[in-house]
């Protein structure tokens, strides 16, 4: 059966994708950002998962306003590298796992998580810059991606509670699959930021660290941490973190955590790192 | 369960934030072309017409007289005022050749500059920024 080995958390800021991509990810202003990410790099050559799950947000990339699906997953052969506006990454077409996205995709149908499935879509900067992160520039990518996109960009987005509820129905269904196979899943965006009006460039790394500290262990306080707080103290983009919990909850009742990195800045926004195992 | 029961109190306490404007149902509704018109400079044609007469490729899009003009002075705050998300608005500063801490730092007050030295020394405190109405 197919189980979930690891859990791993990070930002996705685009700018790390123009580093990475240009060459500039071992300058001053970045190095200090991707070294918190070395411990990892080598980490994922030993651990060789054979399917990320990765949960992030489409950026008005494969979704215009037209159609706002609150949980929605890729169930293609494979996905483009979206083109935001800067031309696409260069990077390695993201191949899919459509055996078990539909797998997931009925599974949590039945257990009363209602998702889009998305057979065509480009993915942006929120699902390749992780891929980035984590692997570095490789012809092609090492694993097979599941990708998840959650609205947190119309409100109400998804409550912690029901993202953390989603990560637990997400394990169930994996936990059914009947190929012996492993899965990682990854909670991406985030820390604090906000990218827009007068308040723009509010970080709070004292949040973001305590933010942290309660992925680890048995604790499932951030459940109920209510979408006002992410605003006000972590800046309007800052809700991403709820992707997080995702992950967190498809770990199960305790984690333990195997590596942790927070930097400031990158552009606008705080990075955060953790890489948790289920306890 | 962090659900709301309320809708209505749940929306309200999203407008007690200073110098923000969260992406409500309101403001989404409000600046829908807005929002599908930056979309489509997606299109390299797209971006090829709005470069060569932005005024005439804004005749297109049913929006606001306000919203046009807002988007000519690339007035950002008006902009999320009238209805734009940040990300749609993305595609406008894009076309522009501007980066997102160059686009983001024309919100705030400051140059470029400034900005950048702000997000340096550990970016803005919430001291002060998290409600209109506790001034806390």
């Amino acid at each position: 059966m197919a189980r979930i080995t690891a859990g791993v958390g990070s930002s996705h800021v685009p700018l790390l994708g123009v580093a990475a991509d240009q060459g500039k990810d071992r300058d001053a202003y970045f190095a200090p950002i991707f070294a918190g990410y070395d411990w990892t790099r080598a980490w994922e050559r030993e651990q060789k998962p054979n399917v990320v799950i990765l949960v992030y947000n489409d950026h008005a990339s494969a979704f215009d306003a037209n159609i706002i699906p609150t949980f929605a997953i890729g169930a293609g052969e494979r996905f483009k590298p979206a083109d935001e506006g800067w031309g696409p990454r260069p990077v390695p077409d993201v191949i899919g796992h459509p055996d078990l996205a539909w797998h997931i995709a009925q599974s949590l149908i039945l257990d009363e998580f209602d998702m889009t499935v998305i057979n065509e879509m480009d993915v942006d900067h929120g699902l390749t810059v992780p891929l980035t992160m984590m692997f570095g520039a490789p012809d092609a990518w090492p694993v097979r991606v599941v990708p998840l996109a959650v609205n947190v960009v119309t409100y109400p987005v998804p409550t912690g509670n029901r993202c953390w509820a989603l990560g637990e129905a997400i394990a169930r269904s994996v936990a059914s699959f009947p190929e012996d196979i492993n899965v990682q899943i990854w909670g991406t965006g985030g820390m604090s930021h906000q990218l827009q009006g007068p308040r723009a460039g509010l970080i709070n790394a004292e949040w973001d660290n305590r933010f942290l500290d309660r992925l680890i262990g048995e604790t499932d306080e951030l459940r109920r941490v209510p979408h006002i707080e992410y605003l006000r103290e972590t800046g309007s983009e800052g809700i991403e973190m709820v992707m997080w919990l995702i992950m967190r909850g498809a770990l199960g009742p305790a984690t333990k955590v195997l590596h942790r990195h927070y930097h400031v800045p990158c552009s606008n926004t705080a990075i955060g790192h953790i890489v948790l195992e289920p306890a | 369960m962090t659900g709301h029961s309320d809708i209505h109190a749940y929306l309200a306490e999203l407008e007690d934030i200073p110098g923000t404007r969260v992406y409500t149902a309101t403001r989404a509704r409000a600046g829908y072309q807005l929002n599908q018109f930056a979309m489509s400079l997606m299109k390299p044609a797209n971006r090829d017409r709005w470069k060569a007469d932005e005024a005439a490729y804004l005749d297109a899009w049913p929006m606001t007289e306000a919203q046009k003009a807002a988007v000519l002075a690339r007035d950002y705050n008006r902009l999320l005022d009238l209805g734009g998300n940040i990300y749609f608005m993305a595609k406008l500063f894009s076309t522009d050749g501007l980066s997102f801490v160059q686009a983001v730092s024309t919100m705030t007050g400051m140059d470029v500059g400034e900005y950048q030295a702000m997000m340096n020394a550990g970016g803005r405190s919430p001291e002060g920024q998290r409600s209109i109405k506790g001034n806390y």
